[in-house]
């Protein structure tokens, strides 16, 4: 597999990123740690492109030619590579994580999970976050992966993204226009596809400010213990009332959708409720039911439903038993 | 274990370790020549379709693009493995069998230039109809791949051993179970690479990643039609083979055309998604057991069926479909068997030998019968199979003669190791937290009793030469460390005969020009070029001693070589004499010797003079083994290894994770030549049979294309996936075996995917019958026994 | 267009026009000649290529080698100091923590660096520090011995 010929920017601002992004349009990508984009943009050894020969015979294909005219794509590899990358590994200040005066947690979109799994705060309470960079990929990848670009390569399985849709992540976005902020789970679209616009670069992802009696887990399911794509992935968050019952609770689901999957109903199964073990029990039912899985290689539809209805469970007990309840 | 030698049995570190963990260590890929091109392959991207035309006009075109070949430069004579069944060439001409099939290559000055060349190829394919499903490959109707495959029946094998009625009726417990594998993937860490070049008499040197620089070497001339005396292979440092290295690889034939067409030196590389589509590695099998036991539990008969899946081409198949059904001959006394192996062709990439070649997953299906009779015996599985275990001596059913068995010893071995008894007790306890245990043994080849061709050939040789100058002590040897430590273990070899240390030792090897030697398959080396290298050193070692006593005037048995020296059996001798000769000839020079004794360097100095090149041979061939019955070349082996197993496991019972806690595991090697790298071997067969068992298969979609064509989606274990470890070493002393010592390499595997199952089932009541056992198919089976239940 | 890049390898400082797509990987092995950096998949998947940059493991081929400017890098070449083994390479050799040895640079690079991180390294953090390396050898049992070795030869 190589790499195709780009050209490779490096801004020293993010002024300058967002600026530069404006100038080269629909041709640049943003790196950030490059272990999605770099991976996608080499070009795998097997001819991709097969064009219907000529002369109107259905039955005969040719062996592509990169770019011939009337190049369909069976194996369904995506689009043409970019011109540029707009490496971001310059903006230091893309990397800070920080506890906010108010309570709010700040984490630059260039931290990688090996940064984010390493602060004690981010371990003690928003610990969903923590097992979610735990969870992605190995060590290696988590020293170079960030959250920034889990998060923009929208994936459904997505181990960093899925906690922190579920933790309530605000996403701060910049362009040459101004600077916006945008809900978390508002932001992925489709596989791979976001509401970010063409000179938006996402500069940090900020978690809301946690009352004491709060607890969040996630949980990853896969065939072996690193080096894994999620076969379901599954956050929850859970807030405790004074009375022992829940004010509120989120539970967000990775790999059963094409996006990373608010389960409402669960939510709302839980929402003032008693967090016994029956509860739990009906919001993971109930999230079961929310999740759209398909069929692929890595597990069955059917299999991935139920998982959820377990996982769901096992980390909602978990959660409360974090927040101080006991489930 | 207390022995008298100095260096064999013991933990030396491996004669290339130094330079592995400096990175020094140089693979094929890390060599580079002045001038060199870059070689690139074009594949087929269609599993099955007739090739209308190939146009490289463009290819040809492009700047830095120096030659594009197809089967117009190659020619259409067909090789492979087996003689018997040469399938493939080098080039596809009228059609594709598989995606990868390999339609042309390039050389070009830069490797993105040739990969653009190759891009620049034009084929025009008329697809035709698939068969992607082994089972059904045979039905009638069914696309035929091969002309000369029948029905797309590539080799079978019908074999009846004893009286199989008789013991069926004898058996008072019979029953009859089924196990599917996936096809899987050697998962070597090192990517194939080839670098190849001509000289201007076209002397053709390769250097490649091969198991078997020897079989490579005669496939390159055959098939390029070069003079053979004019192909030389060299295998650099090698990253790991497990089997499917050991044939001759388009990669290698289409570089060494390139090389020979341009003139010029060309290095290719294969992606790792080239590994995939090459493949030559595990095939799918899909067998079926019907087995009886009497009263007492010693087994009546086997009746075993198998199909296996081999991909477009036969590669070693038709060795894998006889070795699925021989080796179940043992290790247990089993007069009656019968056996049918059907090796089918599909499109999909070949399958060839790996690890435990053709008979992992036979013997994880006949173990776990095993088990499930000891279960309506209700006896201890592990006691059954010690009711049956062959001892030293005796002949298996298909005419295979165990000299050395230490099945016994390793199975109580681990038994005793991993507190069986005491687990086993408290199943009912455990088994409810989703813990269990399970156990199995198996058997193993030491080397196959025949080459892949029709020959009476030695199967290996040795040349060990003795520094002319005096001390230093060369082993020239073909055979292929590929990872598994067989430069080390000839070091050991020659520095235990000589008296000399390890690092007086030089061992140049995997080099087809220093001698022959059929390569590292078959867990044949130890075995085999570990008795040749004894012998040359034994030949050297003689006529040593013999110029040394004849200058001193005593009889040459009185000598010995030990610790660096000449020591006298009989009376002190005065070597003052000869003292002096070596020291004026080194005047000037530091570091003389000067201890009463005479030196090796000294004493292999003084031969030298006496007899001029002091150069000591060895050989090895194995005698005539075997039965007269068609096919009963392949099982038969001088010796054979067994193994036993025990694997503990925990399984979530709601999600069907499964975690290994422990494997303890017992092999019997006859002696171990090198203990920590016996172990070795012992460990990484149980880590490939532990992701064998859980979590590897190559996954194709409707078109025959692979899905998971990389390490992130072919899964193998991680550290944290496997447990610790315990490798207990069985020494029953072979006596066709250099120094007792036998096979360690493959055997090792064979009880690792049963002992796993086996446990499995202790910890969760279920059976799990198509590998591999992933968490979804535990829960299936979890979930299809409580509705049962109800 | 190639770029001017500078960085240290193995401490000493490299001036190198390189191609913008060219990685690190190919930098250290094809421009340097340092030919100990394995690749073993090109995608980040088998760790064979781990580096250290700034210190962090790192895969070099999932690494620009324009992503590298101004970096201090490590490389398994670096490792024996003036020709002497450093206690991870010493036990590796000593332990038969090496086989076929493919893996063997990627791996002391990522214990190299576990080591000074956490010089007392039990079982299971040595276990997930490795877990990004593949070894299809050794099932990772006397690598994880060596690296306690090591780990206990520090502190003698």
């Amino acid at each position: 597999m190589t790499l195709p010929r780009f050209d490779v920017l490096v801004p020293e601002t993010v002024e300058q990123a967002c600026s530069l992004l404006a100038e080269h349009g629909g041709g640049a990508r943003v790196l950030a740690g490059g272990t999605d984009l770099l991976v996608d943009l080499k070009r795998p050894i097997v001819q991709e492109r097969l064009i219907e020969a000529g002369g109107g015979d259905p039955g005969r294909f040719t062996t592509l030619g990169d770019g011939e005219p009337g190049a369909i794509d069976p194996w369904g590899s995506g689009d043409p590579p970019p011109d540029v990358l707009i490496s971001l590994h310059k903006l230091a200040g893309l990397k800070r994580i920080e506890v906010l005066d108010d309570g709010r947690l700040r984490v630059g979109a260039l931290a990688t999970a090996r940064e984010i799994q390493r602060v004690p705060e981010i371990r003690d309470r928003w610990t969903a976050l923590a097992e979610g960079a735990d969870s992605l990929g190995s060590p290696l990848v988590r020293a170079r992966g960030t959250i920034g670009g889990n998060i923009c390569n929208a994936r459904p399985a997505a181990d960093i993204t899925v906690p922190a849709i579920c933790l309530g992540a605000q996403l701060e976005l910049q362009s040459p226009d101004g600077s916006r902020t945008l809900p978390g789970e508002q932001f992925i679209l489709a596989p791979g596809v976001t509401v970010i616009e063409p000179a938006e670069i996402l500069t940090a992802v900020t978690f809301p400010a946690l009352s004491a009696r709060t607890g969040s887990a996630y949980y990853k399911l896969g065939q072996r213990k690193a080096l894994e794509i999620s076969v379901v992935g599954v956050a929850v968050y859970v807030e405790l009332a004074g009375d022992d019952t829940v004010q509120a609770a989120c539970v967000t689901l990775g790999a059963v959708g094409p996006t990373p999957l608010a389960a409402r109903s669960a939510a709302e199964v839980l929402a003032g409720g008693k967090p016994t073990g029956e509860l739990l029990a009906r919001a993971a039912r109930a999230a079961a039911a929310d999740a759209t899985p398909i069929d692929d290689h890595r597990g069955t539809a059917e299999y991935r439903r139920l998982m959820v209805e377990m996982l769901t469970r096992r980390t909602l007990e978990l959660a409360v038993e974090r927040a101080g309840g006991r489930s | 274990m207390s022995n008298d030698y100095r260096i064999l049995n013991t933990r030396a570190p491996r004669v290339d370790a130094v330079d592995k963990a400096t990175g020094r260590a140089q693979y094929t890929d890390d060599l580079s020549r002045p001038n060199m091109l870059y070689g690139a392959i074009l594949h087929s991207p269609l599993a099955h379709a007739r090739i209308l035309d190939i146009d490289t006009s463009r290819a040809e075109r492009l700047p830095g693009v120096v030659a594009v070949v197809t089967w117009r430069d190659a020619g259409t004579e067909p090789y492979g493995v087996s003689p018997a069944r040469y399938d493939e060439t080098i080039f596809c001409h009228d059609r594709v069998r598989y995606v990868g099939d390999e339609i042309a290559a390039v050389a070009a000055t830069d490797p993105d230039t040739a990969h653009e060349a190759v891009r620049r190829i034009k084929v025009d394919f008329e697809p035709l109809p698939l068969v992607l499903d082994g089972r059904h490959a045979m039905d009638d109707g069914q696309p035929q791949l091969h002309e000369q495959y029948e029905n797309n029946i590539c080799a079978q094998v019908h074999w009846r051993f004893g009286d199989v009625e008789q013991g069926r009726r004898e058996a008072s417990v019979i029953r009859t179970d089924t196990i599917s594998s996936k096809m899987q993937d050697a998962a070597f860490m090192e990517p194939q690479a080839v670098l190849a070049e001509v000289d201007a008499q076209r002397n053709l040197t390769m250097f490649s990643s091969t198991q078997a620089p020897h079989y490579v070497q005669r496939t390159l001339a055959m098939a390029l039609n070069h003079p053979l005396h004019k192909v030389r292979v060299v295998k650099p440092a090698m990253g790991g083979g497990f089997g499917p290295k050991a044939s001759c690889s388009t990669a290698e034939l289409a570089t060494c055309l390139l090389a020979l067409k341009t003139g010029r030196p060309v290095k290719f590389t294969f992606d790792r998604e080239q590994v995939f589509l090459h493949s030559r590695a595990r095939h799918q099998f899909l067998h079926t057991m019907t087995t009886g036991v009497r009263d007492d539990g010693t087994l009546a008969f086997l009746e075993h069926e198998c199909i296996l899946d081999g991909g477009a081409y036969a590669s070693f198949g038709i060795a894998t479909v006889y070795y699925a059904g021989s080796l179940l001959g043992g290790p247990y006394r089993l007069k009656n068997m019968n056996y049918d192996g059907y090796r089918v062709v599909t499109n999909k990439p070949a399958c060839g030998a790996q690890r435990g070649h053709g008979a992992v997953i036979a013997r994880a299906l006949f173990e776990i019968q095993l088990d499930r009779i000891a279960e309506e015996l209700e006896m201890d599985p592990i006691e059954l199979r010690l009711k049956n275990v062959m001892d030293a001596g005796e002949t298996t059913c298909n005419e295979l003669f165990v000299s050395s068995f230490g099945m016994r010893e390793a199975l109580e071995a681990v038994r005793d190791s991993a507190a069986w008894k005491k687990k086993r007790a408290l199943a009912g306890q455990t088994r409810a937290e989703g813990k269990g245990i399970g156990a199995a043994c198996g058997f193993f080849v030491s080397g196959a009793a025949y080459p892949i061709y029709r020959s009476k050939t030695y199967h290996c040789t040795v040349v060990t030469k003795v520094d002319e100058v005096g001390g230093g002590v060369v082993v020239q040897s073909g055979a292929a460390d590929i990872g598994q430590g067989s430069d080390t273990m000839l070091a050991m070899i020659t520095a235990e005969e000589l008296g000399v240390s390890l690092d007086d030792v030089r061992v140049q090897a995997g080099d087809s020009s220093l001698s022959v030697d059929l390569g590292s398959y078959s867990s044949r080396t130890t075995l085999m070029t570990g008795a040749a290298a004894r012998d040359a050193a034994r030949d050297v070692k003689r006529r040593i001693l013999s110029a040394v006593a004849g200058r001193i005037d005593v009889p040459p048995e009185t000598l010995d070589l030990k610790d660096g020296c000449v020591i006298s059996l009989a009376d002190p001798i005065d070597f003052s004499a000869l003292r002096d000769e070596y020291l004026k000839e080194h005047v000037g020079f530091s570091d003389l010797p000067d201890s009463p004794k005479l030196s090796f360097r000294e004493a292999s100095r003084i031969a030298f003079l006496e007899i001029g090149a002091v150069v000591g041979t060895g050989e090895y061939r194995p005698p005539k083994l075997g039965g007269s019955f068609k096919g009963a070349a392949v099982g038969t082996s001088p010796a054979f290894g067994c193994s036993a197993q025990v694997a503990e496991v925990s399984v979530d019972l709601e999600t069907g994770e499964v975690t290994v806690d422990r494997i303890t595991g017992a092999h019997d090697c006859g002696f171990a030549i090198n203990r920590t790298q016996v172990e070795g071997q012992m460990h990484g067969s149980m880590m490939m049979g532990m992701g064998e068992a859980l979590m590897e298969q190559v996954i194709y979609d409707e078109h025959g294309r692979i899905l998971n064509r990389n390490l992130a989606e072919y899964k193998i274990p991680t550290s944290l996936d496997m447990p610790q470890l315990d490798a207990l070493i069985v020494e029953s002393n072979e006596p066709h075996g250099p120094y007792g010592a036998k096979e360690v390499g493959e055997g090792a595997i064979m009880p690792v995917i049963p002992s796993i199952l086996n446990a499995i089932h202790d910890a969760t009541g279920v059976r799990i019958n198509e590998l591999p056992v992933t968490p979804e198919r535990i829960v299936r089976a979890l979930r299809r026994k409580s509705v049962c239940a109800k | 267009m190639k770029r001017i890049i500078s960085l240290a390898v193995n401490g000493v400082e490299h001036e190198l026009a390189v191609e913008p797509r060219r990685t690190l990987l190919e930098l250290l092995r094809e421009d340097l000649s340092l030919t100990g950096t394995k690749k073993g998949c090109g995608i980040g998947d088998c760790g064979g290529c781990t580096v250290l940059l700034d210190g962090v493991p790192a895969f070099s081929c999932l690494t620009l080698a324009v992503q590298a400017e101004g970096c201090s890098v490590e490389t398994v070449e670096g490792l024996a100091g003036n020709g002497r083994l450093s206690s991870l390479q010493r036990a590796f050799v000593e332990d038969g923590a090496i086989q076929c040895g493919f893996c063997t640079p990627g791996m002391l690079m990522t214990a190299t660096e576990l080591l000074r991180a956490n010089p007392h390294p039990d079982e299971r953090e040595i276990r997930l520090a490795i877990s990004g390396n593949l070894c299809r050898c050794t099932g990772y049992q006397k690598i994880v011995e060596a690296i306690r070795h090591a780990a206990e030869a520090d502190h003698e």
